[in-house]
């Protein structure tokens, strides 16, 4: 007995589909099915990953989509305009199978046209569908053959029909079907779901779809109309309904009627046959459904192969890419004309020959060879296009890719291994990323789908699921909650998914206001469960933030697209398809930093109009008579790429730790690693980057390598023949490339295989034959046992983690870049960052860091500020009170001479068009003039105003102050310049003087730097004129609080108050042991970073997560030589005074202590510190937030 | 087992014990002492539950007879001779006992 699902939608059907494709396929074949389809909501979003279920399963795959019926409404058209479409039912596509591709192509081309804003015939969509006549179109081929089959079931409109009762209109519809498409091409779907006798879904339901099919003489099928593969999903559904509906569960129509909507077994299935057969008084229609049902399913089983394209590479026609030659020729050549252009020293170097030879052969043995030239073309179309982009990941690791321009690391110089980036042994398309300037992605996806054509492009799309915010509103909602109680119970929540949500409530204090509430208040059990269910599920799908698919002209065959939101067409197919698909993904990645660069060389340029003096501001200099270096161009322009790796001051200011704002090392956990590595060569950047990951972190190696590093501890090889691979890191293994080698010493398998072993671990199925494999092969060749256990414990704690070196090398250069930047042109690279904000800090503790660097920060001026923020030459030479902490390069400009003034930008409600047209109208010579000019609205004219961005029009009157402005613009009229007295463009304004302040009333009290700093954080959530703490100074003097640059100079285990702005907040993933809490603040002077223990959130609770102002208790721990944080005791809210402690608190006996501390022999500081800096990695490699655009 | 005896109209929280096919289609009832035979072939259906007002929990892995119920219809004759009865009856999943759902008027006079 075997039965085919053909209607089931699985999770990929968002706020529809509960059950993930694999576990739907696994619950068919435990059943003994040997086929079974996907029907998911508008689209082929879970077909892939129902094709490799399938595949690796042994089943044939069916695919099809269920879409939204659209039908122009009823009652007149008006003005001859073609009436609106409105949403009439659902029906099911299903693709026709072993037909060369053709029935999945008519199947993406139907999916598209339904995600098109308007029909063919430009007749506007109210949502995603598709027009009877639009589905004829698609149904057959030219040549008369079906290619999809269209089910109609009880969602159809016949069904619809049926279900009212309406039996006359159901048989209209059927015959006007019938007559569209033809009976061939058509099926009545029969669907009970037993829900209450008569209503839809029941199995009156189905006999009544199955006496119009019979009358009007089409074929009916049987099908459950699935939704989720165990009757547990059931619920899921509902919540899923609810969310959908945006209702709660007791106020919802469009629930389902039961929860029978699961994937049968083929018993049931034979069942409900007979049950239905029996109803209708005929039981030989029985057989005939299943007859009918099993055909349907024989057309529409795929062979993946020629029907999807699976597993096989399409790159783009070589005569796109201008190629007429062999491929692998043409590739051959410009790796030629590469190393005459590059490495013309090495024409004849026997090393380089070989590993170009290697790497070529392996390229045309795998057929790669148009891969490796269509990215070669999209890199030097960014550049030719002034863009700054840099290859990343372990493309860096081909030296084809060096000699063609795809990335610019030389892997012979850093010993970089091609294996780990392609090999034979690895069939599938190796992915090459390339980092660009954020601010002009766009910009190149445009250029890309035009250079390529938009028949062979795509951007890529990616799932977004639920988290467990948005999964604790919706069940919340489904449950009738009040908004207000669930936004409390959604705002608590952090960083966990919802599957975890009632294991957190047991550990996290935050959470323990919710949790006592448990049990107590009915509800909130039952919302707890419910979002555990949500957890993951897929809720829409977005543009990817980088992936751009190329491919030939067959792209739209292969895959149905959708409009994205930057009109680009958007695959509906993610990251993990593109290799299964065979489709070339090449990720386009903004990163912020390289904006931000590019903004920074901008300003050097502007400001320093020569070479001469660019190199005097950035002391730059070097040798006598002093000379401008080679990478200063004549006309003053930097280019970096030719700045040397071993800039003193360079790494002079990495080892300071004052990292704020440069690329990758300026987290906490960073600071704390820069500050113990000390790094003094590029390749020790390399390394900290590489380090800071969870595999070296969890096999331990971070602190045996800082150990041997700095010769306190003799370095170890496990064996004297891994010494060469393990050399550079002093024992430790750190890199991909190490675990490579190793695997070929000791195994001699050839670096090829070793990556593929390398892949493995961690993977819990496939480690131990890994593992197994080692051990013989390396016990044959000699090792003792000994070894193998030491080594075969750092491979397999190393896992698939790690880092390769390639991507290690590739992401030191902007950190380099950067922070070469702030070291020589203070400045400019700070206005770069606050420009283009690419880190992982709220930008006001950047403007911070400009006092800390010694940089003035100018207010908003309606005259001298700009659209971006700019480096202004400060009147006079005034040099700071006293040096800035935060050091720069000697001999370059000393502080004092060049500010920072802020942006029209950024100001709360002001629009960006009023910010341009502002700028458009520079210089503006009065307060009336501004009004009459600028468009400003009357808003955004008092904000300027409460900024201070007319003072310097008010300074030239010599009446009033701010304060009297902003009282004169609130009480004064409203209404700009009436239209006859504005000059028309062109004209200048006559020179009357400013009438409006001549008659302004004055004597306001100056508004205090309290007022003004509260102004400037609400209008521009920076504080400008002073820090936000400086108010608080009088009472955190009273408390004795200390301030953060004073606590390096304090003993270890101090016990002290501080306090400041929360900064970042960072948890550390959960692997069985008690969580920490890191907790950043800034109070003006620097960050402190406090850790808080167990027993510190126990005592701390909801303050946690939610307050910005924090006063912390705490004991100091060193980190290094540069380096001070903080274990916290306890933490208060600073901005409730009532509840803060007492001054003199220190010395209160009854305040928190800590519990361990100064009671065991061992010393428990530097126990903690290791264990903190491991944790402070683990917390901030989850965090992306940094890196990537977008 | 013993029952109460009297029965309310319109309450029905009595049990009544049910025996089935091997394929678990209802052939026969026991209620107040009495055997009743069927007079009609069985009509079943999943009722739907409001069960996020009922339940106190809806954890995942909770298996099915959270959202639905299956009621069976039983049209009845006592000991097959009697007037036409109908009862609608269901068997819960934790317990495996029957329960009286409903008694239709309505049914009762049709064939």
């Amino acid at each position: 007995m075997s039965f085919t699902h053909l209607h089931v939608s699985s999770a990929f059907s968002a706020h529809y589909g509960v059950s993930w494709p694999k576990d739907l396929v696994a619950a068919a074949i435990d059943d003994g099915a040997d086929a079974l389809a996907i029907t998911d909501r508008d689209g082929l979003y879970g077909s892939v990953k129902h094709l490799k279920a399938c595949i690796e399963n042994g089943i044939d795959p069916i695919i099809g989509v269920d879409l939204a019926l659209l039908e122009p409404s009823t009652g007149p058209a008006i003005h001859g305009k073609a009436k609106e479409l409105r949403t009439v039912g659902r029906i099911i596509a299903l693709a026709k199978g072993h037909s060369n591709g053709a029935g999945y192509a008519a199947l993406c081309h139907l999916i598209t046209a339904a995600h098109q804003l308007t029909t063919s015939t430009g007749v506007h969509k109210p949502n995603i569908g598709i027009t009877r006549e639009e589905l004829a179109t698609y149904v057959k081929a030219p040549n008369g053959e079906v290619l999809l089959t269209i089910m109609l079931g009880a969602g159809s409109d016949v069904g619809l029909a049926t279900g009212h009762r309406q039996y006359n209109q159901a048989r209209t519809l059927l015959r006007d079907w019938r007559s569209l498409l033809g009976v061939e091409a058509l099926r009545v779907e029969i669907t009970t779901h037993l829900s209450n006798p008569g209503e839809k879904l029941s199995t009156a339901h189905a006999i009544r779809m199955l006496r119009c099919a019979i009358t009007v003489g089409i074929a009916p099928v049987l099908t459950n109309a699935v939704r989720y593969a165990e009757p547990d999903g059931a619920a899921t559904a509902d919540v899923l309904d609810s969310a959908r509906a945006l209702s709660s569960l007791s106020t919802l129509n469009d629930i389902q009627p039961n929860g029978q909507g699961w994937l049968k077994p083929a018993e049931h299935m034979h069942h409900l046959a007979t049950e239905i057969a029996r109803s209708a008084a005929d039981t030989s229609l029985a057989p005939t459904l299943l007859r009918n049902t099993a055909a349907l399913a024989d057309w529409a089983r795929l062979d993946p192969v020629p029907d999807t394209g699976w597993g096989n590479p399409v790159v783009p026609e070589p005569h796109i890419i201008g190629i007429t030659t062999d491929p692998n020729t043409e590739l051959a050549a410009r790796s030629e004309a590469g190393i005459t252009r590059l490495l013309p020293h090495e024409t004849n170097n026997p090393l380089l020959r070989e590993r170009l030879e290697a790497e070529l052969s392996t390229i045309a043995d795998l057929g790669f060879a148009p891969y490796f030239l269509t990215v070669a073309e999209v890199s030097s179309m960014i550049t030719d296009m002034g863009i700054r982009s840099a290859a990343r990941g372990s493309g860096a690791s081909s030296l084809v890719n060096y000699l063609i321009g795809i990335s610019q690391v030389n892997p012979l110089t850093h010993d970089l291994l091609f294996e780990r980036f392609l090999s034979r042994d690895r069939a599938t398309l190796p992915d090459i990323d390339i980092d660009v300037e954020s601010a002009r992605r766009h910009e190149i996806y445009r250029k890309i789908f035009d250079r390529f054509g938009a028949q062979r492009v795509s951007l890529m799309s990616m799932q977004n699921g639920y988290r467990a915010r948005g999964a604790v509103r919706d069940a919340g909602t489904a449950l009738g909650m009040e908004e207000t109680d669930i936004d409390v119970i959604a705002k608590q929540l952090w960083r966990f998914s919802a599957s975890s949500f009632r294991d957190a409530l047991a550990e996290k204090p935050e959470l323990a206001p919710f949790a006592d509430r448990l049990g107590t208040e009915k509800q909130l059990d039952l919302l707890v469960d419910l979002t555990e269910r949500l957890d993951r599920l897929p809720r829409h799908i977005s543009m990817h933030p980088c992936g751009v698919i190329l491919s030939d002209n067959t792209l739209r065959d292969r895959t149905p697209m959708e409009p994205s939101g930057i009109t680009l067409p958007m695959s509906q197919f993610d990251k993990h398809d593109m290799d299964p698909m065979g489709m070339l993904k090449l990720d386009v990645l903004g990163v912020r930093m390289q904006s931000a660069i590019t903004y920074s060389l901008a300003e050097i340029a502007r400001i320093h109009p020569s070479a001469q003096a660019v190199a005097t501001a950035g002391g730059h200099l070097s040798g006598k008579p002093a000379s401008i270096p080679g990478y200063i161009q004549p006309n003053g322009a930097i280019d970096l790429a030719l700045v040397p790796l071993d800039d003193e001051p360079t790494f002079e200011l990495i080892r300071s730790t004052h990292t704020l704002g440069c690329f990758q090392i300026e987290s906490p956990g960073q600071r704390e690693l820069i500050g113990k590595l000390a790094p003094t060569e590029f390749n020790d950047l390399i390394i900290d980057i590489s380090l800071f990951r969870p595999g070296p972190m969890k096999s331990n190696m971070v602190k045996p390598y800082l150990e041997n590093r700095h010769g306190f501890a003799p370095e170890k090889y496990p064996h004297p023949s891994l010494a060469p691979a393990l050399a550079e890191t002093h024992g430790v293994t750190v890199f991909h490339e190490q675990v490579l080698r190793i695997f070929d010493v000791m195994t001699d398998c050839g670096l090829a295989k070793a990556d593929v072993y390398r892949r493995l671990l961690g993977n819990p199925k496939a480690e131990p034959a890994v593992e197994s494999l080692f051990r013989s092969k390396a016990l044959r060749r000699g090792y003792s046992l000994a070894v193998i256990d030491e080594v075969w414990g750092t491979l397999s704690a190393f896992g698939s983690f790690g880092f390769c070196k390639a991507h290690g090398a590739a992401f030191a250069v902007p950190t380099y870049h950067s922070a070469w930047l702030k070291a020589h042109h203070p400045e400019a690279f700070l206005a770069g960052i606050w420009e283009h904000d690419p880190g992982m800090y709220p930008k006001r503790l950047l403007v911070a860091e400009a006092r800390r660097m010694g940089i003035k920060i100018l207010p908003l001026d309606i005259n001298r500020s700009a659209l971006g923020y700019k480096v202004e030459k400060l009147d006079g030479l005034l040099p700071p009170a006293q040096l800035p902490v935060v050091p720069r390069a000697v001999g370059a400009m000393p502080p004092g001479r060049y500010g920072i003034r802020l942006s029209l930008r950024g100001i709360r409600s002001v629009s960006e068009r009023e910010v341009t047209r502002v700028a458009a109208g520079q210089p503006y010579d009065s307060i009336a003039d501004v009004r009459a000019r600028s468009g400003l609205t009357r808003t955004s004219l008092n904000h300027f105003a409460a900024l201070g961005a007319f003072d310097s029009l008010q300074a030239g009157i010599g009446r009033g102050n701010r304060a009297d402005l902003v009282e004169h613009l609130r009480a004064g009229s409203s209404k700009p310049v009436a239209q006859r007295h504005r000059p028309i463009p062109g004209q200048l304004s006559l020179p009357l003087g400013d009438i409006d302040l001549s008659t302004m009333l004055i004597g306001a009290e100056q508004t205090s730097l309290d007022e003004v700093v509260r102004t400037e954080l609400d209008l521009m959530s920076l504080d400008v004129s002073a820090h936000l703490m400086e108010s608080h100074a009088t009472l955190l003097d009273a408390l004795g609080v200390s301030r953060a640059q004073d606590l390096l100079a304090m003993r270890n285990g101090t016990e002290v108050l501080v306090a400041g702005v929360r900064v970042a907040t960072q948890t550390p993933p959960m692997r069985g042991g008690r969580r920490v809490v890191f907790i950043s603040v800034d109070d003006g002077t620097g960050c402190v970073d406090a850790t808080f223990f167990h027993e510190a959130q126990q005592r701390c609770g909801p303050l946690l997560f939610s307050t910005r102002l924090l006063l912390i208790h705490g004991l100091t721990r060193r980190t290094g030589p540069r380096g001070i944080s903080l274990q916290a005791l306890d933490a208060w809210d600073l901005s409730a005074k009532s509840m803060l402690p007492a001054p003199g608190y220190l010395a209160d006996p009854a305040r928190a202590r800590n519990q361990s501390f100064g009671s065991s022999a061992l010393d428990p500081a530097a126990k903690r510190s290791a264990v903190s800096l491991a944790q402070r990695m683990a917390a901030e490699d989850l965090d992306t937030r940094g890196y990537l655009g977008a | 087992m013993r029952r109460e005896s009297g029965e309310r109209m319109g309450i029905f929280t009595q049990s009544i014990e049910v025996d089935c096919t091997p394929a678990g289609v209802p052939i026969r009832m026991r209620w107040q002492g009495r055997e009743y035979r069927l007079a009609a072939e069985p009509v079943r259906w999943f009722e739907r539950r409001k069960w996020w007002k009922e339940e106190l929990r809806a954890e995942r892995g909770r298996g099915p007879g959270l959202v639905d119920y299956e009621v069976w219809q039983l049209q009845v004759k006592l000991a097959g001779v009697g007037p036409l009865r109908t009862f609608e009856v269901s068997c819960q999943i934790d317990t495996g006992r029957w329960r009286i759902i409903r008694m239709p008027e309505a049914y009762k006079e049709s064939a």
